[in-house]
């Protein structure tokens, strides 16, 4: 059995190799997050404001959500879809601020609840921004049909933004026909972007 | 006595640290993103946001999918550089994440719980 000093030795020791351990791994953890996940950009997502920029109307027994704009101090500009400005239950994307198209013309969220199979979806949703360039944008269905999207403007700090929101309706949804992309126009009605959503029903 | 109570403050510290720093965010895939590259985390119920960071745009996926009937939720795609998901609930869910197209700029999937 060691003595009284030799314990207390120990002790020392093992308390100065765990608390190592332990800051190299919380170290390690941090590093592991990487360079590309803004801790600042996390920070103003839950605190700053949201602004509205377009309506998803209630639909398929679901209830009303918007879509919102929100610059952030962290230096990017977020695309939410979400029940209201002030609910944490939010779905969306973010951009660099002096890049809000991420060199494109159209910054497109698609969101949805059920599936993957396309027939077990029971909600879908797309928001966007659409550049100065736009000047009509239409989704394109998989049943070759298309649907003109209805741009709203809203100013937030400074700078205008224009978007727009859409709910795929419930027989859409029955009959496995949803939004295979959205597609921007200019004043010609050329295409000057188009972005696909992966959808394939 | 006056050592023991200081390596034991020392610890306490650390482990708070430790715990704030590695706990709350978990990285759960960054590795390489070939087109349908996905990273899941493990089910638990604690999850309540799950992101995606690119240091470049392309098309990516992110979702919570439940242990019961294995459906998606909240499902999100975009080509932005963060795309963030929250489902406030208790039921037992993963993380998940997908590349639709392949990149290859550093791009990392992390769930909070």
């Amino acid at each position: 059995m060691l003595n009284n000093g030799k314990t207390r030795r120990w002790i020392v020791a093992l308390g100065v190799i765990a608390t190592g351990g332990i800051c190299a791994g919380a170290v390690i953890a941090a590093q592991v997050r990487g360079p590309g996940i803004p801790q600042g950009l996390e920070a103003a997502i839950e605190a700053e404001p949201l602004v509205l920029v377009a309506d998803l109307p209630a639909r398929n027994g679901q209830a009303k959500r918007g879509v919102f704009v929100q610059p952030t101090s962290a230096g990017f500009v977020c695309l939410w879809d979400a029940p209201s400005a002030s609910s944490p239950a939010r779905q969306g994307g973010c951009n660099p601020s002096n890049d809000p198209f991420a060199g494109r013309e159209l910054f497109v969220n698609f969101v949805y609840d059920g599936g993957p199979a396309v027939s077990d979806v029971r909600d879908a949703r797309l928001s966007g921004l659409v550049s100065q360039a736009v000047a009509r944008a239409q989704v394109v269905m998989s049943d070759g049909t298309q649907r003109s999207l209805v741009l709203r403007g809203a100013s937030v700090g400074g700078k205008s933004y224009r978007g727009f929101g859409y709910r795929l309706g419930r027989t859409d949804l029955q009959m496995g026909v949803g939004p295979i992309a959205v597609v921007a126009l200019d004043e010609s009605g050329a295409e000057i972007d188009r972005q696909t959503t992966g959808f394939n029903g | 006595m006056k050592r023991l109570a200081a390596v034991a403050a020392l610890m306490l510290v650390a482990l708070a640290i430790s715990a704030s720093a590695s706990a709350a965010i978990v990285t759960y895939g960054g590795y390489s993103w070939p087109a349908g590259q996905a990273y899941s985390t493990s089910y638990s119920p604690y999850w309540w946001r799950n992101v995606f960071s690119k240091m470049a745009t392309f098309d990516t996926t992110v979702t919570f999918i439940d242990n019961v009937s294995y459906s998606w939720h909240f499902t999100l795609r975009s080509h932005a550089t963060f795309l963030s998901i929250h489902w406030h609930s208790s039921q037992t869910k993963k993380a998940h994440c997908r590349a639709n197209q392949g990149s290859s700029a550093w791009a990392a999937c992390a769930a909070s719980s």
